[in-house]
């Protein structure tokens, strides 16, 4: 072996410094997993042997126990396959999905988050678009629009729930109402009443930031009534110190003395035992929270009941859904079909009821019996008057975090005015 | 044996270089390498995985430095978490090892169970310590309730001007018992002649401590200073955990500040905000190190 001395060591290790730095100045991008865009006419191996192992991403861990019996039965049904939950926590799957399923390391079957995920994912080519597949006929026509985008399916959203305050009907009964109020006046009335009685009349997480924003869903459905109000904050055709969004922090402020104590600082599970607990009417998240509530003990009747922040007659909607996530195949896995089975069998009515009533959650997909009673009570929701939930409309979480914030600003005091102009400043340096 | 060793190394000066070359590759792969990329990246506008971006030239820096409040208000938190840290953590763990540095087995029980929060995960201290934070049930509320202080309703991790020393709190109840050990061991290696030398000139305990114990302690605190810093850098988990994803204003740090660009898809930002991250670190390193003489006693 040659002797390496000192100098020619130097030589080597300044070599390969430079290497590195060289190495370090080719532009990003490119690569193995350099994204494809999907091409809207191929979508996935629908037919083809169904077999192989299905890595299925997500980040639902409250349902992998209903999800890995259903999964066990489509592998009793489809012998030779397996399906491999990949569960990873809401807030990394958020942000580290898109690393992860391109290239289909991971999830064959994959869901998204409705927004700023399934735009990213769609722009990065890595769904195998549905359009024309006959998964398509199981869902409801209505609720498929958050998984389509530029006319082409590219996912199909699974799970739906209803971003609207949920009710403890008995609280409301006890204190005189058995209608929801049908204007902002009435809507004070009843918190107030509700108060009256001894409760708390509107429980809301103003310190978790996942939660906070539920309600604003429900406090601009008809303070702006379009289908992107908030996606025009993004480009600029709104702002937060507009009429219609500085009435809403006012509406927030009126709300000050109806909240629990320091509710700005109140994280989502106290105000869950809150009232889980019977001691508030109304909880400011929205029907996702129901089988939690039960889970803590609740067994009072329960209904969803919106502010209706405008004058009576002028309302046009009643309440929020959201598609909590969107189904997608994806497109270099080397299981397509057997992934795309796995996406029509959860599509089936009997699955897709098997997953509500175990999970407590309403389905997109058409002809679904639900057994579930809380289910089964909300379910007149599904044909009502509802806006698809404007605040996953953001697809910049600083631009989100600073409306949202403002709305947490006004409830610990500040003026609705400084609190617009605030978040306003952060919308606008966002946008530059 | 030894002269077979010397008369072997001269028939193979070289070999002796070979030595570092694995943790030279390792640093220069999953460290160098990374920090020069995050300068290239951060001239574009590379959203974090589309094959094509734009060369933006020093547009990120300019607009970190001249146009983005959060994220100066973030930087002035990470400032004001660790100075807190620094000092109160260093502090409580002084003054725990000197009341702890007689080696009896109360005061060895005592060091074990204030190291034990340092072998929990970031992630369930959060847990805990959302429920001590908790406004109206929580630890802290009902503490303040037993002495008679139930007026007092802070908002805690809610008030977005003190947010930040809540967080402080939590850090301090994490790691001072592990900083206490590390004094313990630096206080246990000072000679006792020299307190006996001090004592016997007239030295109170104020200047014992003060002419013998903290100049030799030196080192120690260093160490604990310096530990105490790249911690309270690196509170990441923990702040996700108490505050959320992203956390609200009051407990935005540099590190979850960049997470939130990245995750935004702003790629070639968050790599300038890398870079002023790093820079912030390298100074902050720099004036400890200045201010504690290099740990030299």
């Amino acid at each position: 072996m040659n002797a390496l001395d000192r100098r020619s060591a130097l030589r080597l290790l300044a070599g390969t410094g430079l290497a590195l730095t060289a190495a370090a100045c080719a532009g990003p991008g490119g690569g193995p997993d350099a994204p494809r865009a999907a091409d809207p006419s191929s979508g996935p191996a629908t037919s083809g042997p169904v077999k192989g192992t299905v890595s299925f991403a997500h980040w639902r861990a409250e349902d992998k126990a209903v999800l890995a019996r259903l999964t066990a039965a489509f592998s009793r049904l489809h012998p030779g396959t397996d399906v491999r939950q990949d569960v990873t926590p809401s807030a990394d799957y958020q942000s580290t999905a898109l690393r992860r399923i391109r290239g289909a390391r991971s999830g064959d079957l994959f869901t998204a988050f409705r927004g700023a995920q399934f735009q990213q994912l769609v722009k990065a080519g890595v769904y195998a678009p549905l359009t024309g597949t006959p998964v398509l006929r199981r869902y409801q026509d209505a609720l498929t629009a958050p998984g389509a985008q530029g006319g082409v399916q590219y996912g199909l959203p699974y799970q739906l729930v209803f971003n609207t305050p949920l009710a403890n009907t008995d609280a409301l009964d006890r204190a005189g109402h058995t209608a929801a109020p049908r204007d902002w006046d009435g809507f004070l009335q009843l918190l107030d009443d509700l108060k009256a009685k001894g409760y708390t009349p509107l429980a809301w997480p103003g310190g978790d930031a996942a939660n906070a924003g539920q309600l604003l869903n429900t406090m601009v459905m008809n303070n702006l009534p379009e289908p992107d109000a908030f996606a025009g904050i993004e480009t600029g055709r709104h702002r937060v110190t507009d009429d219609w969004f500085l009435t809403t922090l006012r509406q927030y402020a009126q709300l000050r003395p109806y909240l629990q104590p320091r509710a700005a600082a109140s994280d989502a599970d106290a105000t869950l035992r809150l009232f889980a607990q019977g001691r508030a009417g109304l909880l400011a998240t929205g029907s996702f929270q129901t089988a939690a509530a039960r889970a803590l003990g609740a067994r009072f009747p329960v209904d969803l009941v919106a502010p209706i922040t405008t004058a009576a007659g002028r309302a046009r909607y009643e309440g929020v859904f959201n598609a909590t996530f969107i189904l997608g195949v994806n497109n270099a896995s080397s299981v397509q079909p057997a992934a795309y089975a796995l996406l029509e069998f959860l599509s089936e009515p009997r699955n897709a009821a098997a997953y509500a009533d175990g999970t407590g959650q309403h389905v997109t997909v058409a002809g679904v019996e639900y057994t579930n009673p809380d289910l089964k009570a909300l379910a007149p929701w599904l044909t009502r008057r509802t806006l698809l939930a404007p605040r996953f409309q953001f697809l910049d979480l600083d631009i989100r975090s600073a409306v949202e914030n403002a709305t947490v600003a006004v409830v610990r005091g500040t003026d609705p005015h400084q609190a617009a102009e605030e978040a306003q400043r952060v919308i606008d340096q966002k946008r530059a | 044996m030894s002269s077979t060793r010397s008369g072997r190394d001269r028939r193979r000066p070289g070999l002796v270089w070979l030595f570092p070359l694995p943790a030279l590759a390792l640093s220069g792969f999953l460290f160098l390498y990374p920090v020069l990329q995050s300068f290239r990246y951060a001239l574009t506008d590379w959203d974090g995985y589309s094959a094509s971006y734009r060369d933006i030239g020093p547009a990120n820096l300019v607009r970190l430095a001249t146009g983005d409040d959060l994220f100066h208000h973030a930087a002035a938190n990470t400032f004001r978490l660790t100075a807190a840290v620094v000092l109160v953590q260093t502090a409580l763990a002084l003054l725990l090892a000197l009341l702890l540095v007689r080696t009896t087995p109360m005061s060895v029980l005592l060091r074990a169970l204030f190291f034990l929060p340092a072998v929990l995960s970031s992630v369930s201290v959060a847990f805990v310590w959302r429920f001590v934070y908790e406004p109206g049930g929580g630890l802290l509320d009902t503490a303040l309730r037993a002495v008679g202080l139930g007026g007092v309703q802070p908002l805690y991790l809610g008030d977005p001007g003190h947010a930040v020393y809540w967080l402080a709190l939590t850090q301090v109840w994490f790691h001072a018992g592990q900083m206490t050990v590390v004094f313990v061991a630096g206080l246990q290696a000072i000679p006792r002649e020299y307190h006996e030398a001090a004592a016997l000139d007239g030295a109170g305990r104020l200047a014992r401590f003060r002419h013998v114990t903290w100049p030799l302690l030196a080192p120690a605190a260093a160490i604990v200073a310096a530990y105490t810093t790249v911690q309270s850098f690196k509170a990441f988990d923990l702040v996700l955990g108490l505050g959320g994803n992203p956390p609200g204003p009051g407990l935005d740090l540099l590190s979850t500040r960049i997470y939130t660009t990245f995750s935004d898809d702003r790629f070639g930002y968050a790599a300038a905000e890398s870079l002023v991250f790093m820079a912030f670190v390298l100074l902050l390193t720099w004036v400890q190190r200045r201010a504690l003489g290099g740990g030299q006693p």
